[in-house]
């Protein structure tokens, strides 16, 4: 890890703090700590965020920061949603300025003859 | 009295249909500007009763291809327009242009006083900006002996694409025959022929032998495309069907427009026959 970017260090605090990193990462991210008082600095405000948004929550003693939980139905519904939205605008835009020789009834692009 | 009355209409209007009324399309293409309309071109086109006049308009966008035809009956003509129009809708994924081809006919009566105005470009509730549109007045007159059809036409934008032509069937055509054997020819045989007549019989003389055919004028086949048809492409051609004498079957037919170029039969006899159509002289 010594060639390890600060922005790079960010995203272990990140990692560290969900509980996704392996102790061997751990104690690299804990080494650097202890030289980097930047990163240091950013872990505490980190944790300080969580606590906010896990009391918010309502569960202020939480081990780690709750995930929304995202249901099934409701990912179905949204993604019907969605698509019913996209075929609905696609059909519009395509009547409205859509695809070659839109544009106007074809009797208006048509030749006349008009008696005067 | 009534009987006598519709008698002297039929004979009026088969004085002024006959061969001796001459018909004239006269035309204006006008282009609208913010003071006064622009003239883009003048001209006319003037030949038999049954003549029409075919009308081209091009612009980048946008082709228009129009064949005019009258039917007079009194003092009211019908004027029938055949349109082909193609215009540029976009371009494909591989950038080359997609064309929009449209056919549709158009009628209108008139009196032979009234002025016509066509908008080839259409002009529907939504004007199309700029574009140009066609005055077209009608006349007929004595035709004087001329019986030729006639143009007229001036240009007086020539960044426009525009023309117009006279559209005229033929009736009769002068065709000239040779016998071809080698480098020998025979003296020409000019014939005019009308078409649908009966076949007449011909001798052509070629080193001292005489060769007698047998020499129709037809009109063609209708032609095969729809816009070769509704614009007349083929208008002034013929077809000379040739055959021997006491033979049904026939020895070949030659079509051509009448346009003096030599068009070539081999024979059976080795000769091969030479005959050049062109439209015939005034009488």
């Amino acid at each position: 890890m010594a060639d390890t970017t600060h922005e790079e260090w960010l995203a272990q605090i990140d990692a560290e703090l969900d509980g996704e990193l392996s102790l061997v990462e751990r104690a690299a991210l804990a080494k650097h700590l202890a030289t980097c008082g930047h990163c240091a600095g950013a872990r505490a405000s980190h944790l300080e965020v969580r606590v906010a948004l896990a009391r918010s929550a309502g569960n202020p003693h939480a081990l780690v920061l709750p995930r929304p939980a995202i249901r099934a139905g409701t990912l179905t519904l949204w993604l019907v949603v969605a698509l019913a939205a996209g075929l609905v605008g696609g059909w519009v835009a395509s009547h409205r300025w859509g695809g070659p020789g839109g544009g106007g009834t074809l009797e208006d692009t048509r030749g006349n003859i008009v008696v005067q | 009295m009534g009987t006598l009355s519709f008698s002297s209409v039929l004979l009026i209007i088969a004085a002024l249909q006959g061969p001796g009324t001459r018909l004239t399309y006269r035309i204006r293409v006008i282009e609208p500007a913010e003071v006064t309309p622009r003239i883009l071109a003048s001209g006319a086109v003037s030949g038999p009763l049954d003549s029409d006049m075919r009308l081209t308009l091009r612009t980048d966008t946008a082709e228009v291809e129009a064949l005019f035809q009258v039917t007079a009956f009194g003092d009211t003509v019908t004027v029938a327009g055949e349109f082909l129009t193609r215009r540029l809708v976009g371009r494909s994924r591989r950038d080359l242009p997609l064309w929009e081809e449209d056919t549709y006919r158009r009628l209108v009566r008139m009196r032979w006083s009234d002025t016509a105005r066509i908008y080839p470009f259409g002009a529907g509730k939504r004007p199309q900006g700029r574009s140009p549109w066609v005055e077209l007045i009608l006349e007929r007159h004595f035709a004087g002996g001329e019986a030729r059809a006639a143009e007229q036409f001036a240009l007086l934008d020539s960044t426009r694409d525009l023309s117009i032509d006279a559209v005229v069937r033929p009736r009769r055509a002068r065709i000239i025959l040779n016998l071809v054997r080698g480098d020998t020819v025979s003296g020409p045989r000019p014939m005019d022929l009308v078409l649908e007549e009966p076949p007449r019989a011909v001798q052509l003389v070629l080193k001292g032998r005489a060769t007698t055919l047998i020499v129709s004028l037809t009109r063609p086949d209708p032609a095969q495309s729809a816009r070769a048809r509704a614009l007349a492409l083929d208008a002034d051609v013929v077809c000379l069907r040739v055959s021997q004498p006491a033979i049904l079957q026939p020895l070949g037919t030659i079509c051509g427009r009448l346009n003096n170029i030599a068009r070539q039969l081999p024979l059976p006899t080795g000769d091969t026959l030479a005959a050049t159509f062109a439209w015939p002289g005034p009488r």
